[in-house]
Order: structure tokens, then C-alpha cells, then sequence
């Protein structure tokens, strides 16, 4: 627990410094999973990660990735004491690797399109932009997911060889790859499903917050905000630590509240955070605008909890605020193209 | 005196003697929790699952329970007993065990995909018996371990989670899969002791306790069904405890006893 100056309790799990957070903003996401190959290509490239993005991008309403994980199990009971029980996810819930025809396309000469050859019933964001209602008032919105470095991990209490931890510096969550034995108790005890079995080395791996990037190992020995992020075309993503009381992090989620968690039930205490989607308001069958919200309020407090409520009326108060040519901290934080301001991570360097 | 009470008392008493010596052998083959061990001289058969000198050694059936541990499914276990064989040339120890298992699990290819497996646990240092889950950090153990999916691994644990491969092993498995059952040969050199490794030699007795996992029932880690504490029985003996052989020594003089008397009182009661 750290008290900061606005006198408000920033909780951080124990034994950490400081908590490196997200906030990633859906009404900005147009789905073009840049992100995701950006991940993809970082870090999962190699042999026995081909299912795996530890970096995903999905529909909602929609399945997601794996398919109906939020169905899965997981996290923690109400009173965030016991483990509640997950489930393992079936391989083809996370989609397999399809085979495309690129040798009879490319070198054959075939006319066929470039498809792939079989397996293609299911995949990662299979059912994009399906989503839910129906014309003219149909919605969907898109939900970028990484781990979300939880303050109360499941997946480390679910490890009976300790071979999951929070970092002390910044609360990122790793596998002990030398101490992982494969035995998947984290892949059950994610609600998230954001730990993943390497079926080839045999141990289990995630999202590692690009790690070497905020450490600065790159070439240039610059620090870096992790790949998701630098690499976003609508720079959806704001990154710092929950505990810098002068970054945005802090301000959206603990001052103005309008960041909020996914799925707050689960109870890990996420550290990634969400500026719910505020859609266009609901047409008429003339085209004309009605006094309706697009998205319903209930499907958004399933994926958000109540706290999305006020979050969307705060920003809709900001919003009116901008509108009549008053300022407003919230959208500008919401609007800034500058990275200086969007990327807060050399704070707490000694 | 007549020599019929006397020849008959002689024979009671050498019945009893045989009784003494066949009745233990017959009602149970060996102490309690003993795992004997055959000297033997042909290691190439013995290195084999299936190799012919293992039908020249005595198997102990072992009755196993879950092993009750804090993880998910933790008692959910379903192998209930599993046969313990036990050899020794004058230069390795083999342990071979066998139980039943309807599906044959060698992949772990799957997220969902477990390995049967199995594993002997041996005190570190056999002077002292270890807690039995893996013992203790102050008395650590050696694990034999084995699984249908990769190769079988040595380690040492000193307590649950704490499992670390030990490096330079020289620890040899074969295992079979035929007719539902399983069979798996560890064998490992008498000689090699080290500070983490069991010291084996033929003048003590070492304790060891063996874990199976059914790898279709997704079991793995502490959901493992577990013995208790037996020992290979690699000491000198005496074969079962004296107290056994002193009853029947002390039934067997009474018994002619009765009978010296019983016959005198006959003898006296006739007026002879």
C-alpha cells in the first residue's frame, strides 16, 4: 500500500516497488492487430508458440481467444481468498496453426486464391466483427488483451513450485523457465487464459511486458515501452506505473476513475485498464439518432463490473466540458499524440 | 517308562519346529514393508522391462493412496497398487515396477495432454527416514523419476515444489507397455554416493517409497497416488522379526509339556 499525494490508497501487491500498469483506450482500437503481429514477431515466433499471442486482439460481443475463456474458471472467490478452479482450454479452443497454399500459389502457379488448405473452422478473433444487435443498431467494439500483471495473480498462487513471481521492481509477472515443469495449474488459474503451454520445451510461457524493452537493453540502450504499445497506429495505449501520481496511469484510473478493469470479478486485480467504448448513440430506421445507447450498459458492466457506469458518464461529462470549449485533464490525456506524455517509464530511475 | 508317550511327545515337538520354520514362510513371504533384493549376475536381462531374470526375482505388491496434496484434484487418483522388484549385481541396483493402466499415455503434445509416469523416492542420506512428501529441507531425498513423454530424470526435492534435476546422473530406465500394464526398470550404480545422492551398499537396509501418475486422469505434480515408507532390503537381516521365531519356540515346548504331562496323568490315573 502506498499513499499518494491526492491522498487516495494506490494498493500494490506486497513486496513491490512499483506497479507498471496500462491503460489502453477502445474507443481508439480499429482491429488491425498490428499489436498482435508486433508481439507475435517479438517474442513468439519460435518453435511450440505458433498458437500462441500473448498479444490478442478480439471481437465482443464475441468468443475471444481461447474460445469462451471468460466460461473457463479461474481467479479468486468473492472474498479474494481462495482459488476458485479453471479449466485447461482444449488446443483447438486457442485455434491450431492453419497450412496455407502459398507453394502452389506462389511457385506453382495455381489459380486458386490464398486460403488455408483445412483446419480453417476455428481461429484467434474467428468471429470478427460478427458482434451483437441488429440492423441498423448493430455493435461490436474490439478488446486488445495481454496479461494484465495482476496485483493478485492466480496463476502464481496456482504454481505448486513457485515457479511463477511478481517482480519486486515492477510487478511484472514471469515464469521461472528453469523451475516450470509443465504441470499447466497457471494455465487453469488464469481467468484471463493469458498464460500458455509450450508443448515443445514443455514449460509454460506469457506475456513478459516486453521487459527488456522498459529495461532499455535495446541497441540503442533507450528505454522502450513494450511493443504493443510503440507499435499501435491510433497509440491506444498509455504505459507508466500505477504508483506515479503525476502520470496518466494514476489519473485515469485512481483520480478520475474512467479506466476500469476487465472482468473486476475474477478478483487478480488487474493492472491493465480500459477506457470503456462509448458508441454512437442508437438509428432509427430513417437514420435519424435516438435516445439510446448502442452498446447495452448491461453487457458492458459483465465485461467491466458497475465501475463502468461511472467511468462512461465522467468521460461523457468531460466530453460535453471539451464541447463548450472549457478544458478537461481527462481528454487530454485521452487525445495527446505526444509519446513523452503517453509513456512513463523512466519515473522512478535512480 | 514306556516309549510310545515319549516318541510321540518327540514327534510333536519336531512338527512344531517344522510349523515354526513353514507357517511363516506360507502365511507371509517376508516382514512388513520389506522390498527384498535378488543378488543376480546378468545385467543385460535386468536392464530390460521384460528381461527373463526378472522372473527369478520376488515382487512386493505395494498399495498405494493419493498422496493428498494441495493442488487441484489433488486426491482424484486411480492406480491402487503397483508390484516392486527389486536386484543387485556387484555393480548396480534395479528397481523395476509394474501396475496396471488401461490407456498407454506417452505425449504431453497437447495442452491437455498428461504423461503416465512414475518415480522412487530414496532419503538422501539413509541414516536418517525423511518426511515422507518429499521430504524436508534439512533432509532432503533422491527421486528417481520417469515418465511415457521424455527421458527419466534424477532429483533431489526437500520438500513439495522444491524437485531440482541432478546433474551427471547416471540413472538408467526401460519400460514396456503390454497387456495394460506397465512395466519400468530404474536401475543406478551402487557406487556414486555424493552429498545429495543415496548411499547404497550391501550392509543396510535403504528406505524408498514410489508415486504413480495415470496420465489420462490429467494427473501430475501432487495429484499422484503414493506409498508409504518400505525398504530394499539390501542389509544382512535377520529375515523378519525374533520375536516371531522365540513364540514359536516357547508354543512348541509348552505343547510338549502338555503332553508329557497329560500322558503321565493318563499313566498315574490307570494305576500303571
Amino acid at each position: 500500500m502506498s499513499q499518494t499525494g491526492s491522498g487516495e490508497d494506490v494498493r500494490l501487491a506486497e513486496g513491490i516497488d512499483h506497479q507498471v500498469a496500462m491503460v489502453m483506450d477502445l474507443n481508439k482500437c480499429i482491429g488491425c492487430q498490428t499489436c498482435t503481429i508486433a508481439c507475435k514477431t517479438n517474442w513468439t515466433d519460435g518453435g511450440g508458440r505458433e498458437y500462441m499471442y500473448w498479444n490478442n486482439v478480439e471481437t465482443k460481443p464475441g468468443s475471444g481467444y481461447p474460445r469462451d475463456w471468460e466460461e473457463m474458471g479461474g481467479g479468486w472467490d468473492e472474498e479474494g481468498q481462495e482459488r476458485t478452479p479453471g479449466d485447461l482450454p482444449e488446443s483447438e479452443d486457442y485455434g491450431r496453426p492453419w497450412e496455407f497454399n502459398h507453394e502452389q500459389v506462389m511457385y506453382e502457379g495455381s489459380d486458386e486464391p490464398l486460403r488455408p488448405m483445412d483446419q480453417a473452422d476455428w481461429g484467434p478473433n474467428w468471429d470478427e466483427d460478427e458482434g451483437a444487435g441488429e440492423y441498423p443498431n448493430s455493435y461490436y467494439f474490439y478488446l486488445p488483451r495481454i496479461c494484465n500483471h495482476c496485483t493478485h495473480p492466480s496463476c502464481v498462487e496456482a504454481c505448486p513450485r513457485s515457479a511463477l513471481y511478481k517482480r519486486e521492481e515492477d510487478g511484472i509477472v514471469l515464469v521461472d523457465q528453469d523451475r516450470c515443469r509443465g504441470y499447466r495449474y497457471c494455465v487453469e488459474g488464469c481467468p484471463y487464459k493469458k498464460v500458455y503451454y509450450n508443448a515443445m520445451k514443455k514449460t509454460s510461457e506469457k506475456c513478459i511486458f516486453c521487459y527488456p524493452r522498459i529495461e532499455g537493453e535495446g541497441p540503442e540502450g533507450e528505454v522502450m515501452a513494450p511493443s504493443c504499445a510503440e507499435d499501435c497506429p491510433p497509440q491506444l495505449r498509455m504505459v507508466g506505473y500505477l504508483d506515479d501520481e503525476e502520470g496518466p496511469i494514476h489519473k485515469l484510473v485512481n483520480e478520475y476513475e474512467v479506466a476500469v478493469r476487465l472482468h473486476p470479478e475474477y478478483r487478480t486485480e488487474p493492472n491493465v485498464y480500459y477506457i470503456p467504448p462509448f458508441a454512437p448513440p442508437q438509428h432509427s430506421e430513417s437514420g435519424e439518432s435516438v435516445e439510446a445507447e448502442r452498446i447495452p450498459r448491461n453487457y458492458l458492466e459483465e465485461l467491466f463490473g458497475p465501475a463502468v457506469n461511472e467511468a462512461l458518464n465522467t468521460i461523457e461529462r468531460e466530453r460535453a466540458r471539451v464541447e463548450r470549449g472549457e478544458e478537461s485533464e481527462v481528454m487530454e490525456m485521452l487525445t495527446t499524440t505526444d509519446t513523452a506524455d503517453q509513456y512513463r517509464l523512466e519515473v522512478f530511475d535512480e | 517308562m514306556d516309549r510310545r508317550p515319549l516318541l510321540l511327545a518327540a514327534v510333536l515337538a519336531l512338527a512344531v519346529v517344522a510349523t515354526t520354520v513353514a507357517v511363516p514362510a506360507m502365511v507371509s513371504a517376508r516382514p512388513a514393508y520389506e522390498i527384498p533384493v535378488t543378488a543376480a549376475d546378468d545385467p543385460d536381462s535386468l536392464d530390460s522391462a521384460e528381461g527373463e531374470a526378472w522372473t527369478e526375482v520376488p515382487a512386493a505388491g505395494v498399495p498405494l493412496s493419493s498422496a493428498g496434496a494441495a493442488v487441484p484434484g489433488g486426491d482424484d487418483t486411480t492406480v491402487e497398487n503397483v508390484r516392486v522388484a527389486s536386484a543387485r549385481t556387484d555393480e548396480r541396483l534395479y528397481v523395476r515396477l509394474s501396475w496396471e493402466d488401461g490407456t498407454r499415455d506417452t505425449g504431453a503434445d497437447d495442452v491437455r495432454e498428461f504423461p503416465d509416469a512414475v518415480a522412487v523416492q530414496l532419503p538422501a542420506n539413509e541414516s536418517a527416514r525423511p518426511p515422507i512428501t518429499m521430504g524436508s529441507t534439512d533432509n532432503p531425498v533422491n527421486v528417481w523419476y520417469w515418465n511415457g513423454a521424455n527421458a527419466s530424470q534424477e532429483l533431489l526435492a526437500g520438500g513439495p515444489g522444491t524437485t531440482t534435476t541432478l546433474t551427471d546422473s547416471e540413472l538408467r530406465t526401460a519400460a514396456t507397455y503390454d497387456g495394460g500394464r506397465w512395466r519400468v526398470v530404474f536401475s543406478r550404480p551402487l557406487a556414486g554416493a555424493s552429498e545429495n545422492r543415496t548411499t547404497i551398499t550391501g550392509t543396510r537396509d535403504v528406505d524408498v517409497a514410489v508415486a504413480v501418475w495415470n496420465g489420462s486422469n490429467m494427473e501430475r505434480s501432487g495429484q499422484k497416488a503414493t506409498s508409504e515408507w518400505y525398504y530394499l532390503a539390501l542389509g544382512p537381516g535377520p529375515q523378519g522379526p525374533p520375536y516371531e521365531a522365540i513364540l514359536w519356540t516357547v508354543a512348541g515346548v509348552a505343547i510338549v509339556l502338555t503332553t508329557l504331562v497329560t500322558i503321565e496323568g493318563v499313566r498315574r490315573t490307570r494305576g500303571e
